[in-house]
């Protein structure tokens, strides 16, 4: 077996890639002179996959259940994986998502002993009514904290209010009652539906050598057989709920977001669309965009303004979110700049102008392990290359972004969430 | 600090700066630092905003930000943090080196321009800064005291060391008060901008592949001639008296509790390390005492961490519980401080504890926002280390010195939020 080599010459940077024969994708991004190491093994499984069906059974799983087992994962019959990283002193997390799980650990030394125990949690489930029960109450704080979130509630809130039927509208975590009925063969069903190393993907980014990654790899990793999972999502409408929604929480200042659903075409977007979306939304809403300075001057947003986009396996949103004294009368700017957009396009200045700020934005993750770990993770999920970003940058023309704004931000077709104070 | 070379302009004012080509990007910061007072500390935050809102040159937030596109999204960061009784200052702005831009043209020699433009050359007209900018800045400073409610973790522990600290200086917050805010002048912030230049520390900091000199230059030709020597307090060690404790009710789901705890404020470099290996022991780690004994063994929460301060003497615990396990949540952090303080640091929990602190000095140097704000929370000490010699000094530090320590540790306030 040997790594594939991708580079890019303009960015100076290089990655290698490996298909395991043992099933696991492998991604090595050595960054020379670093220090660190970040590595991270995730699996194509998120609170999203909550009805699949696996070798012919079918399977629905309580709400909260991938980020549970996320939980669990990290205790095995010998001991907890925490203090095995206590030894090697590398610093260890993990996080559930709406469409992938993934665990992670950063250091400066001990980086062989830590990936092996990196590798050893995610292959040796352990689940007891005793082991899961004793992390209701862990979870259950969890979840509360997140109800008392007005960041976490405001995009929630919005997500159920454009999505129908698909799981997207439900909270990762769950409830406290649907994390009750979480039992250890409900675990077992999604670890071996999900947890199959053809699922699954390594990447490791730092001061690192491709082939000390292997040769863990080689030592630490059982093989297994593909299996046959597929996951179920209900029938999708393309339009939202509601246009409009809102809760009270003990706030002083407003929270918004914003939401513009989109038509999901069955597939992933490709580097180039998510590119063009950047760019549109740079030159849209950036700092410098006309739309910004409108509602600064009315005061009705701040700096902690911004946008996003929301892309997953059946879900695709843009989101535009802040802290705002009007939300609606915010919303109604942001939706009459929409229409005009769609009207006007983009004026070759504020293209080029975006092109530059978004060539800038991707060339600054380089300089971060995490932030290229994570594309790198999104990329092997999603078949995105990553150095495809910065060539699409470079290459995009006007005609690309006209198609895709007519692709997307329907004015007729969005949703505010709002989170407002008690009165 | 060994890993930068530090050069000092005049008395009071410092250029630091570390040429490293690994980085796609740059960073360039000037850092003021003043006495917290409750008299200057919301006109010096007031100001850090304004002045990043425009300049002479790019007189409009507009025109500024384009500016800042043109030069492949570089950004401007203006932050205000307390260094112990101190308000630290800083501007900086990051973007691409020149390597990698798409054109021709010095970059980095433009963003040491625009930085000088932003300090140097404000956009005042009759001494004064325009009324729009001003007003806009305080109603973005107050939006974000007021969002400091929103989250109620951060908000109760902002609300423990309000009542902790409620004489002192460092009480004064690192942007002051809401009503403090409100009542700055433009006169205020114009009388901010000159004491400052005149009167503060000045630290400035260049990261990043371009070579300094140019920078140091430009930097060199305004303030050679502009020596100061600010008198910079150090807080005083403060013994608690009778356990204060606070408890308020709002709509919140999850109760937060928040335990304030002093001890000897460190004088070395040893102590300081020694300080913060009892706060990784106790609490700074998934392997730490709090985490497996008060969210592990009982399953009480989801967090349990501790945080130091060692320019201030002050630990902070803070859990968010259900509010009928607050009282149990408390005996077991309790528990475990006594245990801590009893000699009961295993020999395993004192090398995590090690290993853990030495890989975040390590990992710091890899990125160059944590460079520069390492350095900064450095430079009031006298013996300040470079991330590097801090990593050395870790093994060094003997158990005995880490009980010494534990020892100066006392109760001081309880502050618990609890859901109506």
């Amino acid at each position: 077996m040997s790594f594939k080599k991708t580079e890019n010459k303009r960015l100076g940077e290089e990655y290698y890639s490996l298909d395991h024969s043992s099933g696991l994708r492998m991604i090595v991004y050595p960054k020379k002179g670093f220090n660190s190491i970040y590595a991270t093994m995730g699996t194509r499984f998120g609170s999203v996959y909550s009805h699949f069906v696996s070798g012919g059974r079918d399977i629905i799983v309580p709400d909260g259940t991938a980020h549970y087992l996320e939980h669990k994962l990290f205790e095995s019959e010998d001991g907890d994986a925490f203090s095995k990283y206590a030894k090697t002193g590398a610093s260890a997390n993990a996080y559930t998502s709406f469409d992938q799980t993934c665990y992670l650990f950063s250091c400066t030394d001990n980086f062989e002993e830590s990936l092996g125990i990196l590798i050893d949690l995610i292959q040796s489930p352990y689940f007891t009514d005793e082991t899961v029960a004793k992390e209701q109450g862990i979870i259950s704080q969890e979840i509360k904290m997140y109800d008392d979130s007005p960041d976490w509630r405001v995009m929630m809130n919005l997500l159920q209010s454009m999505y129908h039927s698909h799981p997207i509208n439900i909270d990762i975590a769950g409830t406290v009652e649907t994390i009750a009925k979480i039992t250890p063969q409900v675990l077992y069903d999604c670890y071996n539906s999900y947890y199959n190393l053809h699922n699954m993907v390594l990447v490791v980014v730092g001061g690192v050598d491709p082939e000390d990654v292997l040769r863990v790899v080689d030592e630490k990793i059982k093989p297994c057989a593909p299996v046959d999972t597929r996951v179920v999502f209900p029938d999708e409408p393309y339009g939202v709920v509601r246009s409009y929604t809102e809760q009270r929480l003990p706030v002083a200042v407003s929270q918004f977001e914003l939401g513009f659903k989109e038509r999901y075409p069955g597939d992933f977007a490709s580097s180039r669309d998510l590119i063009c979306t950047s760019m549109i939304l740079s030159a849209f809403a950036g700092e410098s965009s006309e739309l910004y300075r409108r509602l600064y001057d009315e005061k009705l947003i701040n700096s902690t303004f911004g946008t996003e986009y929301l892309e997953g396996p059946g879900y695709r949103a843009v989101l535009f979110s802040g802290e705002s004294a009007n939300s609606v009368l915010a919303s109604e700017m942001m939706n009459d700049a929409v229409r005009k957009l769609h009207k006007n396009g983009i004026s070759e200045e504020d293209l080029e102008r975006a092109r530059k700020v978004t060539y800038g934005k991707l060339v600054a993750g380089l300089d971060n392990n995490r932030s290229i770990a994570s594309e790198l993770v999104n990329g092997a999920f999603t078949g995105r290359e990553l150095f495809e970003s910065a060539e699409a940058v470079a290459s995009v023309t006007a005609k690309d972004i006209n198609k895709r704004i007519s692709e997307q931000l329907d004015p007729d077709n969005c949703c505010l969430s709002v989170v407002k104070g008690i009165e | 600090m060994s890993d930068f070379s530090c050069r000092g302009i005049c008395s009071g004012v410092n250029f630091a700066s570390i040429t490293d080509d690994r980085f796609k990007r740059g960073r360039l910061g000037a850092t003021l630092i003043v006495p917290l007072s409750h008299e200057t500390a919301a006109a010096n935050a007031l100001l850090s905003y304004v002045l990043t809102r425009s300049c002479k040159k790019y007189p409009d937030f507009t025109a500024l930000n384009r500016k800042l596109d043109s030069l492949y999204g570089a950004a401007l960061y203006p932050s205000v943090r307390q260094l112990g009784d101190c308000q630290a200052l800083t501007v900086a702005v990051v973007g691409l080196d020149d390597r990698y831009a798409l054109d021709e043209g010095s970059l980095s020699s433009e963003l040491a321009d625009l930085l000088c433009s932003i300090i140097f050359e404000p956009n005042m007209t009759d001494g004064l800064f325009s009324e729009e900018d001003v007003e806009q800045e305080r109603r973005e400073l107050i939006e974000g005291i007021d969002a400091e409610y929103n989250e109620k973790r951060a908000y109760s522990i902002k609300r423990c060391i309000e009542i902790m600290c409620k004489d002192e200086l460092y009480s004064v917050g690192r942007v002051g008060s809401r009503e403090e805010v409100e009542k700055v002048t433009r006169e205020d912030v114009a009388h901010a901008w000159q004491s400052l230049l005149k009167n503060a520390r000045v630290e400035l900091t260049m990261l990043g592949n371009t070579a300094p000199d140019a920078a140091f230059d430009r930097f060199a030709g305004y303030f050679a001639d502009k020596p100061r020597k600010p008198h910079l307090p150090r807080p005083e060690n403060i013994v608690p008296g009778e356990l204060k404790r606070v408890t308020e009710t709002d709509d919140v789901v999850q109760s937060k509790l928040v335990m304030g705890l002093r001890y000897r404020i460190p004088e070395t470099r040893e102590d300081r390390m020694a300080c913060s290996l009892m706060s990784v022991i106790l609490g700074g780690t998934p392997s730490a005492k709090l985490f497996l004994n008060v969210r592990e063994k009982q399953s009480l929460c989801y967090y349990c961490v501790s945080t130091v301060d060692n320019a201030k003497g002050i630990m902070l615990i803070d859990s968010g519980v259900e509010t009928e396990n607050i009282e149990k949540t408390e005996k077991a952090i309790n528990e475990q401080i006594e245990i801590m303080k009893g000699g009961c640091i295993t020999e395993d929990e004192f090398s995590a504890a090690k290993l853990a602190l030495k890989n975040a000095y390590y990992s710091s140097l890899d990125s160059l926002a944590a460079l520069q704000s390492y350095y900064i929370s450095g430079v009031l000490y006298k013996d300040s280390m470079s991330p590097r010699e801090a990593a050395a000094l870790v093994d060094s530090i003997s158990l005995e010195r880490v009980l010494g320590a534990c020892d100066t540790l006392r109760a001081d306030t309880v502050y618990s939020l609890v859901g109506n």
